[in-house]
């Protein structure tokens, strides 16, 4: 079976590695990115970036550093859907944040939840009938950062401006936030931009003063197992990068799209096992692809067609419910190799031989 | 290959020795001197201190909540060392690779991580395994989870108690058990701000106290080695010595550790009406053979508090420096992250600091009183050196007490303590002691058959620089530290112990987490092939 293309033409896994090896040592500043895998192919590609110079970044980034950006510049309290499904009586979804996770949703909403909730700025999440009692407050999600602080201050007691609710609505809402036994407030950073998950948050530990309410952000768990692995290893979330020998951590300086759009990254591995995803820039780059989709990327200088975690393999990678790492059997083991293994083969192929990690 | 340390001072108070002599090992295992062989390699121990690696029995170092505090804090460990070519990542602040290192170059060879909730273990594992260099083991958290709080509200007897932990702990790979403020987090998702050992869990009517007799019980009863490792109520509120008195009391004759005891070693005293009452807890250690105690040393500088007591930790959020902070509200214990800063010139800093020092100093035995900062919680395990200089250098004591502020000193025994550790009572402490309170008999010794985890000072005026930079370490007879540094990786083990649970247990677990999860209690297990290395785990003996 065929699994290593070299410029689009079929090639022998071990010619691919070895050009894959060139490409990556003859680079300035390569780049890993997409980093749709598993916690074994992160860690491979933190080795790899670590030896070569090179930059990590995921394909979610931008969202899951917003949430990141609240935690460490204002602090947050979140709880993991298994808790908040056996324990809100009230829920505060904030935007259009269930539709990545329609599981997460049924439980939150389906029927036999006893629970009041209140949606706040739906936009499209709208259109889906649920269950459970749900309240729609506002719709535009455009109005949130105004609507977010007008609670906040009520709740605080505070007068307001004019704001995109009635004061009597926005009271009311307020007051039954304040009168729930434990309340959870669900939001994707997807959805959201950092100001309003802060000023959310901010009303979450605001309720905290004399009720229970905790935040609920949700987010690709496979994503979030990427962070924790890069956490652990360098200290740091994603978009870090190895170029001066130590890793430092810049969401601005190591986002993928612009390193490769400003020419400063010349040459990419793109790691997509998963997701039918492209690399998200325009500007070509010398690219190695390690791709579920064997069909992906075809411009890519090197393909190489790779396992699915759980699925091909065995692999270990993130599980929503309870937020945590799981390790998954291979349901339909193939030869197809893994990431891990490609990187490590790539890594043993350039001077440095095997990483000692 | 048969290696020689000769001529150093050999200090295995476990064996009693303390003299010059020779050391010998091979195959990873501590020899007898052998009869006629010739060492293949011999190192010159004159002017050395030998001793058996250090064990570290409470040290924050890997799991979720660990994982939290890297992702709040990134101004605080940025890196800037040049790539080290032998240990990649060992220059990464706060990476699972580099704290392997700082612990080896300390002569460290075996650590433990005291808290890692079950449905984490995976991650836990996989962090841990990460860690270079040393021999390393977690606990696992119960007392918050519902499961076993319902057995307690449903009155079940001391069998499904016994039986569900050692599943848990089975599963979970841990080598012991840790309570956390047992009740506080479920009381405190149910809007209760306050728990003390005898207070009850709403909804269950269980209280603190049934809770962490159950665990005794049952780790007792299934052979753990390590006794119930307790992180008792009320944690850094003033007069809460008697919460940790109570808990000491509420032993009654089964053992029992306590957690970080400096956290609970205030009075209500002073115009402040906050005091040191060290001097009571450790007159109540003393007097109570069956307890042992870790100190968890403050030291001054900004760290940063990680904790499963997650009412603790929303209780004192507000007092945490940079105020930002992380509350979680997990599955049961769930977390809390709050940089903190200890000042030596403000009062309760200070008063803390002393109160860490005088249970070191006022605590007659060695064997049972155990050396940890909490890391992070009380200061990072960096210094470990500093702490051993003070206490085994009474005139360094003092100068550090003459900085502090009067008031706080006031408030405390400590400039009247005289006592200096010495080096066996540091050794005892350190090796021979966590080996034995951990069940691990291979270690925190020198005798024959002993694992050769060998540390070897360089004997020197500056304690804090002696221990500070080994100059030498070898782990499982192999040399990794040279002079404080790490000459390349190796990889440890995870230490775990299997008590063995009634079948009978599994088919209640399996019906509740379906119902109550949605999935099969296996989906949270720890494969040794998940961990990526060969031999991830070493099983340690449970007491018949």
């Amino acid at each position: 079976m065929q699994h290593a293309w070299i410029d689009g033409g079929p090639a022998p896994f071990d010619a691919a590695i070895e050009r894959a090896a060139q490409l990556l040592q003859a680079s300035r500043l390569p780049l890993f990115a997409g980093l749709d895998t598993d916690v074994a192919g992160v860690r491979a590609a933190i080795a790899l970036a670590e030896r070569t110079g090179g930059v990590v970044d995921h394909m979610d980034s931008d969202a899951m550093l917003r949430d990141i950006a609240v935690m460490r510049e204002a602090g947050m309290m979140v709880t993991v859907p298994s808790e908040a499904c056996l324990r809100a009586d009230c829920v505060l979804v904030v935007g259009d944040a269930l539709a990545a996770d329609p599981a997460v949703r049924e439980r939150l909403l389906g029927s036999g939840a006893a629970r009041q909730v209140y949606w706040l700025c739906p936009g499209r999440g709208a259109g889906q009938k649920d269950a459970a009692a749900v309240k729609r407050v506002g719709r535009d999600p455009r109005e949130l950062p105004a609507l977010l602080a007008a609670l906040r201050a009520r709740l605080a007691g505070r007068p307001i401006g004019p704001a995109p609710l009635p004061l009597k609505q926005i009271d009311a809402l307020a007051a039954e936030l304040r009168g729930a036994r434990f309340g959870v407030a669900v939001w994707a950073a997807a959805q959201l931009d950092a100001v309003v998950i802060e000023m959310l948050c901010g009303l979450v530990a605001d309720l905290n003063a004399s009720t229970r309410f905790t935040g609920l952000p949700l987010a690709d768990p496979a994503a979030r197992a990427v962070i924790e692995v890069c956490g652990w290893m360098t200290g740091f979330p994603v978009r870090t990068g190895f170029n001066r020998g130590y890793p430092e951590h810049d969401p601005w300086t190591y986002d993928a799209v612009r390193l490769v759009e400003s020419g400063e990254s010349d040459c990419a591995v793109w790691i997509a096992s998963t997701r039918d995803a492209a690399p998200p820039w325009q500007r070509n780059v010398p690219t190695i692809a390690l791709v579920g989709d064997e069909e992906a990327v075809p411009q890519a200088a090197v393909r190489i067609a790779v396992g699915r975690p759980g699925r091909d393999h065995d692999a270990v990678t993130g599980y929503d419910n309870a937020g945590t790492l799981v390790a998954v059997p291979a349901s339909a083991p193939s030869a197809r190799p893994p990431v891990a293994t490609v990187l490590a083969a790539i890594a043993a192929a350039t001077n440095g031989g095997a990483w000692p990690c | 290959m048969l290696t020689c340390i000769s001529g150093g001072r050999v200090i295995d108070p476990a064996n009693g020795r303390d003299g010059i002599g020779d050391l010998w090992f091979e195959d990873g295992r501590i020899v007898p001197p052998p009869q006629g062989r010739q060492a293949d390699a011999r190192y010159d121990g004159r002017g050395k201190i030998v001793m058996a690696g250090g064990i570290d029995i409470h040290s924050h170092i890997a799991g979720s909540n660990v994982n939290t505090a890297r992702l709040l804090l990134p101004e605080q460990h940025r890196a800037a060392a040049p790539r080290p070519a032998a240990t990649p990542l060992s220059n990464a602040g706060w990476s699972t690779f580099q704290t392997g290192c700082l612990y080896a170059a300390m002569g460290f060879t075996t650590v433990v991580e005291p808290a890692v909730a079950p449905h984490y273990a995976l991650h836990a594992h996989l962090e841990l395994a990460d860690i270079p260099i040393i021999d390393k083991a977690m606990l696992v958290v119960l007392g918050n989870d519902d499961f076993l709080l319902r057995l307690l509200r449903d009155r079940e007897d001391g069998a499904a108690v016994r039986d569900y932990v050692a599943w848990v702990v089975q599963a979970s790979r841990a080598l012991g058990v840790k309570a956390i403020n047992p009740g506080g987090a479920a009381a405190f998702k149910e809007n209760v701000r306050s728990l003390s050992l005898d207070d009850v869990v709403p909804s269950y009517g269980v209280s603190s106290r049934q809770i962490t007799k159950a665990l005794q019980r049952a780790v007792t009863d299934l052979g753990i080695p390590h006794p119930l490792h307790v992180h008792c109520n009320n944690l850094g509120l003033a007069g809460n010595a008697d919460t940790a008195a109570a808990t000491i009391a509420a032993a009654e004759g089964l053992p029992l550790h306590l957690a970080h005891l400096q956290f609970y070693g205030y009075g209500t005293e002073g115009k402040r009406r906050f005091s040191s009452a060290a001097a009571r807890l450790a007159e109540a250690v003393n007097a109570t053979p069956h307890v042992t105690v870790d100190v968890g040393q403050v030291m001054f500088g900004q760290t940063v508090t990680i904790s499963s007591d997650v009412l603790r930790q929303f209780n004192a959020r507000g007092q945490g420096r940079p105020r930002k902070w992380l509350i979680f509200d997990g599955d049961a214990n769930g977390g809390g992250v709050v940089p903190y800063q200890y000042k030596a010139e403000g009062y309760y800093g200070a008063l803390q600091w002393a109160v860490g020092l005088e249970l070191f100093l006022l605590i007659d035995d060695p064997w049972r009183v155990f050396f940890t900062t909490d890391h992070p919680n009380g200061a990072p395990f960096t210094s470990y050196p500093d702490i051993l200089a003070l206490l085994m250098d009474r005139e360094l004591r003092a100068e550090w007490i003459a900085r502090m502020p009067p008031a706080a000193m006031e408030m405390t025994t400590l400039p009247a303590i005289t006592r200096c550790y010495t080096l066996n009572e540091v050794a005892t402490m350190t090796r021979a002691a966590p080996a034995r309170l951990l069940g691990l008999k291979d270690r925190g010794h020198l005798g024959p058959g002993a694992v050769a985890d060998i540390a070897v000072y360089t004997e020197q005026k500056d304690v804090a620089q002696m221990f500070r930079a080994a100059s030498l370490v070898f782990k499982d007879g192999e040399l990794v530290v040279r002079d404080g540094d790490v000459l390349h990786y190796r990889w440890g083990k995870a230490l775990t112990v299997r008590p063995s649970s009634d079948p009978a247990m599994m088919r209640r677990i399996a019906p509740y987490y379906a119902d109550r999860y949605g999935v099969a209690p296996d989906l949270f297990a720890v494969p040794a092939e998940a961990i990526g290395r060969a031999d991830p785990f070493e099983q340690v003996p449970c007491a018949a």
